[in-house]
């Protein structure tokens, strides 16, 4: 009689461990399935209870280290966790799993036990997320969850993971939260995480009723040039009711830390200063060549540039899924190298020598097609490389669409640097050295190959160099390609922090040519300077004036007084073709 | 006998011509289809050929198909006036829509009170107006910017940096949300971006940066001291590409939408095609339509309007990789409160419209929620809160239903 329903739950119990089995192969990461019970249960209680008791679970929860709890914590708040009454009244906390079917419903996992929630049968109740109560969370509870949440972080294998938690500990100023972070003082090996456990520490010190203790963590602050403090110790120090003592240390390391901000802020200007003057400089270093050598003022430049960031498009995106393009009503499909890892990150040096290359084919085509029977003619070559450069914008736009395109910069030039507060990003790093490498570059072919020689000879005279046997059409023909293929590496850089779209070289055309003609028109030197000047120039007076238009109205005034003052520019070129 | 034919047939053109007329109805679009605008304002356009179309299929609007005449704003202001004027005296149009950039509607406002047209304006703007010809379904600044500050605040935020680009939108709604802020208790130390005063007047709150910046630097080192402090975050109302190099800045730096979230009010999905959403990832954006909304009838006008994106034959028209955005859907629904308003009037008449629709009375389930014109020309709608994914949508956090909207905030914040 009994053996029917003795079948049953048998079946049930291996149907349920069937379930655990197929989810633990699915999903390997987050929710481990080995989690303790306890664990489990108390994630669970943290969610369904209320007021102080679930403010104690919560904080306990730290002490577990546990990723699930990590997981279910950081998903909380955000809304994924749900309430799902059983018919016997209780409240269970549940997440609903990420495979919806048509109808958007999923199955939901018990947190307290780490199954699937079924009905009577045995069966997997599955639900949308509307149908269940969302756990709610108000800004008293996040701020409990996040306090654990960090607790946590002191143990992650990042550093930088390890510094940002330390901090926030430290400035929500727990003194519950102090034994935890001295016990982490002789484990941390990290220098930097080392000096964020001293902020924090003295940060929570200051929460102390001993004056003495208060008096010492102000000072430690000070010591530690702590810029996170500031607001707090500010506070101190306006604090009426403070020991006098600790309101003087308070006002003295108010003093010392905003002396140090200000040496960070000096160093960290001159230094995006070099930054943006090197992109001025890789911006206008070709102009120097077309402009400034050749004498041919070419207002197409800019869609130059412009070629090279969108060879820098093409590269990322044939190294990553392909690219289809539309032009003309034709349908172009590249196919992708499907790329990943290291290989994919460099897709960037492989665009660098193809942005050159393109751009310089591009320039040569531009000089034999337009400039090459305007060389006497300076206005009508404005006019016409003007309408090159509407040309090409247009052509852009036919091809690769009106919207800007999206170039995911490569992880190596994303990150930064901190020393001593200063932030140095990899990718300004990067065309500081880009910069000087072309310069360098551009030096090299001008003054010591034969090439060199024959494009001087060319740009200070022309008849004359044609008289010697120089063959001038080509050396113009290569020169004007050099310049254009420095335009491209130009665009390909810009692609990394700005945007890549039709209208890209518009914003720079002005800058390009300011700095050449600051610099002296000829003079690659002075470019050289110029662009730095103006970048250092315009970066101190936003940081003085604390207003980037104002600086720039300012850096432009001052440029129209300096060449009423020596038109020429920085450096004067002597060159026997200017004379005439 | 000849001249009698004459008659005739010049008689039965004018009847045929009149029946014509009386079958369609012309209604305005106005907006920028050439020029810097014109990557935003052509999605509006589209959109709104699209609910055209799905009205006159389903009978029209009083029985009257509507025949759309479409003008070109070509991002030059006062060529908006003049094509307004072109619309109201020369193409009789019983309604039109249109406009994105306040100085574009500021620049037609005169020319339709003056010729007593009727016109709905789309995009999030920044308040202080009010016309008795201008109907606006866009966001006001309550119903965008002051929810999203509720958000961060009820997240325990405490340091808010403004930013934006130097124009009336951002300034404005940064002047009103200084107010605000200032009025939940947030001492004024902690709003960065500084402030520059007349007197002891405010006139201008944040940080602010020409269209078309590339350099953020400095202003990103500003932030990073700012918030080093912690329970920081940021707003941000710079517009159009300049947040290309913002966010490459803000990222390279090393800040993070865990330790210092940024809430953006100009960027939309329409706005992700072109930018590189990966370095946005965690960002806040707030509106009052998400394309993730999942709701019926938000995933039936995203596939209506994907299948008429795939028949039509505008020329000219994106087809591939559309998406659908918050002043697309504003603009849709503002076709559809129009419609209901004058069926309930029964007539096209501009005066007996304009009464219908500030009664209150006019509502639509539209894509985004429900949305009731107000009487003063504003709507009540949803408003959402969202955070930024990898695929340029947002996965929506918070839910605010029925918000009023307020065109008129500066001073009615309490000082605390």
């Amino acid at each position: 009689m009994g053996n029917p329903f003795a079948a049953g739950p048998a079946s049930r119990i291996a149907w349920s461990w069937l379930v655990s089995i197929v989810f633990l192969v699915t999903i390997q990461l987050g929710y481990a399935e080995d989690e303790k019970p306890e664990t489990r249960q108390a994630l669970a209680s943290a969610i369904t209870s209320t007021g102080d008791e679930q403010a104690r679970i919560i904080d306990g929860l730290a002490e577990t280290g546990s990723p699930l709890v990590r997981q279910i914590l950081v998903s909380w708040p955000r809304g994924e966790i749900f309430l799902y009454t059983d018919p016997a009244g209780t409240i269970i906390p549940v997440t609903l799993d990420a495979d919806q079917d048509g109808a958007g419903k999923a199955k939901a996992k018990r947190i307290d036990t780490g199954v699937w929630l079924t009905d009577a049968a045995g069966q997997p109740l599955t639900f949308t997320s509307q149908e269940l109560k969302l756990a709610e969370t108000d800004s008293k509870l996040r701020k409990l969850i996040r306090n654990t949440l960090d607790l946590l972080t002191l143990a992650d294998p990042q550093p930088a993971n390890r510094v940002s938690a330390v901090m926030k500990l430290g400035l929500a100023q727990k003194p519950a939260n102090l034994a935890v972070l001295e016990a982490r003082v002789d484990k941390e090996k990290d220098k930097k995480v080392q000096k964020a456990l001293a902020e924090a520490i003295a940060l929570i010190q200051l929460k102390n009723t001993d004056p003495k203790i208060q008096a010492a963590a102000v000072s430690k602050l000070a010591d530690l040039h702590s810029i996170s403090s500031l607001d707090i110790v500010k506070g101190v120090a306006a604090d009426k009711t403070a020991d006098p003592a600790v309101t003087a240390a308070a006002t003295a390391a108010v003093k010392s830390i905003n002396g140090y901000i200000q040496v960070v802020n000096f160093f960290g200007t001159i230094f995006r200063g070099i930054s943006l003057g090197s992109i001025l400089l890789v911006v206008a270093l070709g102009l120097a060549i077309t402009f400034g050598l050749m004498g041919v003022i070419n207002m197409a430049h800019g869609e130059i540039m412009a070629i090279g960031a969108y060879t820098v498009y093409v590269v990322e995106n044939v190294f990553g899924r392909g690219l289809d393009l539309s032009p003309f009503g034709m349908r172009i499909s590249i196919p992708g190298l499907n790329a990943t890892g290291a290989f994919y990150e460099s897709y960037f040096l492989f665009s660098l020598p193809i942005a050159f290359l393109v751009a310089a084919v591009v320039g040569i085509l531009l000089e034999r097609g337009v400039i090459q029977f305007l060389y006497k003619r300076p206005l009508e070559s404005l006019l016409a490389t003007w309408g090159v450069s509407q040309v090409l914008q247009q052509l852009y736009r036919l091809i690769f669409g009106a919207a800007n395109v999206q170039v995911n910069s490569p992880r190596w030039l994303s990150g930064n640097f901190t020393f001593s507060d200063v932030i140095f990003g990899y990718n300004r790093l990067f065309v500081i050295a880009f910069a000087a490498l072309i310069v360098f570059g551009t030096w090299l072919l001008l003054t010591k190959t034969p090439l060199g020689l024959l494009i001087r000879a060319v740009m200070q005279n022309r008849s004359m160099a044609s008289c010697m046997g120089v063959r001038t059409e080509r050396v113009n023909m290569l020169t004007f390609g050099f310049g254009s293929g420095l335009a491209g590496l130009a665009g390909a850089f810009l692609s990394q922090i700005g945007n890549v779209g039709p209208s890209l070289g518009q914003n720079y055309i002005v800058d390009c040519f300011m700095t050449v003609v600051l610099g002296g028109v000829g003079s690659i030197f002075g470019t050289v300077c110029s662009a730095i000047g103006i970048g250092v120039v315009d970066q101190s007076l936003q940081q003085i004036l604390l207003n980037p238009v104002m600086g720039k109205i300012i850096v432009l005034a001052a440029i129209i007084l300096f060449l009423q003052w020596r038109p020429a520019g920085i450096f004067v070129t002597k060159s026997r073709s200017l004379e005439g | 006998m000849k001249k009698l034919f004459f008659t005739l047939l010049l008689a039965l053109v004018a009847v045929v011509n009149s029946l014509q007329a009386q079958e369609t109805v012309k209604v305005g679009v106005l907006h920028s289809l050439s020029g810097t605008m014109a990557i935003s304002e052509t999605s509006l356009r589209d959109v709104l050929l699209f609910a055209f179309d799905e009205i006159n299929a389903s009978g029209g609007v009083l029985g009257k198909k509507i025949q759309p005449i479409v003008v070109d704003g070509a991002s030059n202001w006062p060529l908006f006036a003049e094509k307004a004027k072109q619309l109201l005296e020369q193409d009789k149009v019983a309604v039109t829509f249109g406009c994105w950039t306040s100085v574009s509607r500021k620049s037609v406002l005169p020319v339709f009170e003056k010729d007593n047209g009727l016109l709905f304006y789309p995009v999030q703007y920044e308040g202080e107006e009010l016309s008795k010809n201008i109907f606006y379904t866009a966001e006001a600044v309550n119903q965008q910017a002051i929810p999203a500050v509720d958000y961060l605040l009820d997240q325990g935020k405490k340091k808010f940096y403004l930013i934006g680009t130097d124009y009336v939108y951002p300034q404005t709604t940064n002047l009103v949300l200084l107010e605000y802020l200032l009025s939940k208790g947030i001492p004024i130390e902690n709003i960065g971006g500084g402030l520059r005063k007349e007197g002891d007047k405010v006139v201008s709150a944040g940080k602010y940066t020409p269209f078309g910046h590339t350099d953020y630097q400095q202003i990103v080192s500003e932030i990073k001291q700012f918030a080093a402090s912690g329970d920081a975050c940021v707003i941000n109302t710079i517009n159009g590409d300049s947040n290309v190099p913002f966010f490459k800045e803000y990222s390279a730096s090393g800040l993070t939408a865990d330790d210092c979230p940024v809430v953006s009010f100009s960027l939309s999905e329409d706005e992700f095609r072109g930018l590189p959403a990966k370095d946005l990832v965690g960002q806040l954006g707030c509106w009052t339509y998400f394309m993730s909304i999942d709701t019926p009838a938000n995933k039936k006008f995203i596939a209506d309007f994907q299948k008429w994106l795939s028949s039509t034959n505008v020329p000219g028209i994106v087809k591939e990789k559309r998406v659908t955005c918050s002043p697309m859907v504003l603009s849709y629904d503002g076709v559809y409160l129009w419609k209901a308003a004058v069926e309930k009037a029964g007539t096209f008449d501009v005066d007996k419209v304009r009464d219908v629709l500030e009664s209150g009375s006019i509502s639509f389930d539209g894509p985004g929620g429900k949305v009731t014109m107000q009487k003063n020309h504003h709507v009540t709608k949803t408003v959402y809160i969202g955070e930024t994914k990898a695929d340029g949508q947002f996965k929506i956090l918070k839910t605010y239903t029925d918000v009023y909207g307020e065109p008129f905030l500066k001073g009615t914040f309490a000082k605390k």
